[in-house]
């Protein structure tokens, strides 16, 4: 079975946000969340560099280990998903999150926080696949359809790829060849950098 | 983890060593100047910004998403709290609850309650006012609530969730988080109240040295006069209800309100002093609830109806019981105010009913 991974190839990445956009445009998420994001370093000074980041699916995911409900689980595919039902909104997912992936929409007054949300790798959740309830709550379940998630097949520059890990990593090492230069794969260390960790479902997870 | 306790405390001494040798502006702008010469010098070599990435401490990192810290590509902190929540905190923690749970019970039955020694007399004195017994339960009913509904967060996935599965205990964590967010203001206030009702009889005395070297008699069984409150309550008091008290005032409001924007390191750290305060204390509570209730015969019914027996302010509270008989709650000398002519009266006035 092949591991999904996000990689962003920052010589490439022009910081056109079309990412961010396709991401926005394929699930319809709420205002106020932004399950992808473009960072630019150095903005305006020479060795600009701009990065996609979204949840990068880490092999010994923080937010599963330190969510108090349990609401996470991972796939055979490495993809860590969450199940909403569960979840409380307390916020230690995105304490715990090196990638500031987790978002929370504001439901009610003083800032509480409601379901979290947060990329799924166009995956969607523990639903059935493609139904209504699915779409609503997570969005489009692309992976069963066959697609790879909607921000890399979008991107313009092909600069964000996600995929399975050994095929993405291939392209790159090609690139790098190629090009000599800019062979730092950002966020890997962080993400795959442990042993992967709790690759099958809870027992309470539907599916 | 290290690395992360490194960057906590560095951040603080960096701090102070810049803030007296180099202007603030120099400092952040030192990375990207490095980044332009290593351009020139070597082009296509972008370690300096690939550092900057990991410690965040760029300037010049932007992005178009609004929110907070939505700049920052990773933060490392995240890591260091998640061991010390999930690693330290909850582990030992857990395990100071059950411990002192276990010395409670073992002391309840290996000496049982403490019982009155003589008669009671039947003639009551008043204890607490309609006031400080209202202080009291607000703030008594809202920690309980706060401690339960804490606990569950804390330890449920590891007790509660295998038990009763997914869907229940994700209701019951969603209660209490609702519950504990809530409460928790109401708590904070009743904190300060408590405070300003209780300050004045617990200021420490000479004596109360003499009450802790002698245990209060707990083990001995011995009586050993106090004031209006022991040395033990005013531990209680000072340490509990003040010191920790004010701990998890100010990291919960830190924790409760995250529409001010703060970010996520500052939340990390309070999240942390605030489990370790608050299991120190639950666990103070642990035995302040049980003295309170099951331990001491007569000590609920003084907070429940504001009245005590002659003879239970006698055993528990001499100095104050001699005070109060004398009419006299500036008590001058110890052992004076003995020979004072009873003034129960005042105190035989309505709410007492025995």
């Amino acid at each position: 079975m092949a591991r999904m991974k996000f990689l962003c190839d920052a010589e490439r990445c022009i910081e056109c946000n079309g990412c961010v956009t396709a991401c926005k445009n394929e699930h319809e998420v709420p205002w106020g969340v932004n399950r992808r994001r473009v960072v630019t370093l150095n903005d305006g000074l020479p060795g600009e560099k701009s990065i996609s980041v979204a949840c990068m699916h880490c092999s010994d995911a923080p937010c599963m280990a330190v969510c108090p409900v349990d609401c996470f689980y991972k796939t055979s595919e490495g993809v860590v998903l969450h199940d909403k039902d569960l979840c409380i909104g307390c916020g230690y997912c995105f304490y715990a999150c090196p990638f500031g992936a987790p978002q929370f929409p504001q439901d009610g007054a003083f800032g509480l926080r409601g379901k979290m949300d947060k990329c799924t790798f166009c995956a969607g959740g523990p639903e059935t696949d493609q139904s209504a309830a699915e779409f609503k709550k997570y969005g489009r379940n692309r992976l069963s359809e066959g697609k790879l998630p909607a921000c890399a097949e979008m991107c313009s520059t092909k600069a964000l790829l996600g995929g399975d890990a050994d095929v993405i990593a291939d392209i790159y090492r090609t690139r790098v060849l190629k090009r000599g230069k800019g062979s730092e794969v950002w966020g890997w260390g962080t993400a795959y950098g442990k042993p992967e960790k709790g690759a099958t479902p809870p027992a309470g997870a539907k599916s | 983890m290290q690395v992360g306790f490194r960057r906590w405390l560095g951040a603080g001494l960096a701090a102070l060593v810049l803030g007296f040798t180099v202007p603030v502006t120099a400092a952040d702008t030192s990375s990207a100047q490095e980044q332009a010469a290593r351009q020139q010098a070597q082009p296509g070599n972008n370690s300096p910004v690939w550092r900057d990435v990991r410690s965040g401490d760029n300037p010049y990192q932007t992005t178009q998403v609004r929110g907070v810290e939505t700049s920052v590509l990773v933060q490392t902190e995240g890591e260091t709290w998640r061991q010390l929540r999930n690693h330290v905190v909850t582990v030992y923690g857990g395990w100071l609850l059950v411990l002192m749970a276990a010395i409670i019970g073992a002391f309840y039955a290996w000496k049982g309650p403490i019982k009155l020694h003589d008669q009671p007399t039947g003639r009551k004195l008043l204890r607490f006012a309609y006031w400080e017994r209202t202080v009291h339960w607000g703030a008594a009913i809202s920690f309980v609530l706060l401690a339960v509904t804490g606990v569950v967060i804390m330890f449920g996935k590891h007790v509660l969730l295998p038990i009763i599965g997914y869907t229940l205990f994700s209701l019951i964590a969603q209660l209490s988080k609702l519950i504990h967010n809530f409460v928790g203001p109401v708590f904070a206030v009743c904190t300060v109240l408590m405070f300003l009702t209780y300050v004045k009889d617990n200021l420490p005395k000479a004596h109360d040295l003499g009450w802790l070297a002698k245990g209060g008699g707990l083990l001995s069984g011995n009586h050993v006069p106090s004031d209006r409150f022991n040395a033990g309550e005013k531990a209680w008091f000072w340490i509990g209800v003040t010191g920790l008290g004010v701990v998890v005032s100010i990291t919960g409001f830190a924790l409760n309100f995250p529409n001010f924007d703060q970010g996520r390191e500052l939340m990390q750290q309070a999240n942390v002093i605030h489990a370790i305060a608050s299991l120190l204390f639950v666990t103070m509570s642990l035995g302040h609830i049980y003295m309170g209730t099951v331990g001491v015969e007569g000590a609920y019914e003084s907070m429940r109806t504001g009245y005590v027996d002659e003879t239970w302010a006698k055993e528990h509270h001499e100095y104050w019981y001699r005070d109060t008989v004398a009419g006299d709650k500036s008590r001058s000398d110890s052992d004076g105010g003995g020979t004072a002519k009873p003034a129960v009266a005042s105190a035989m006035k309505e709410g007492w009913k025995s």
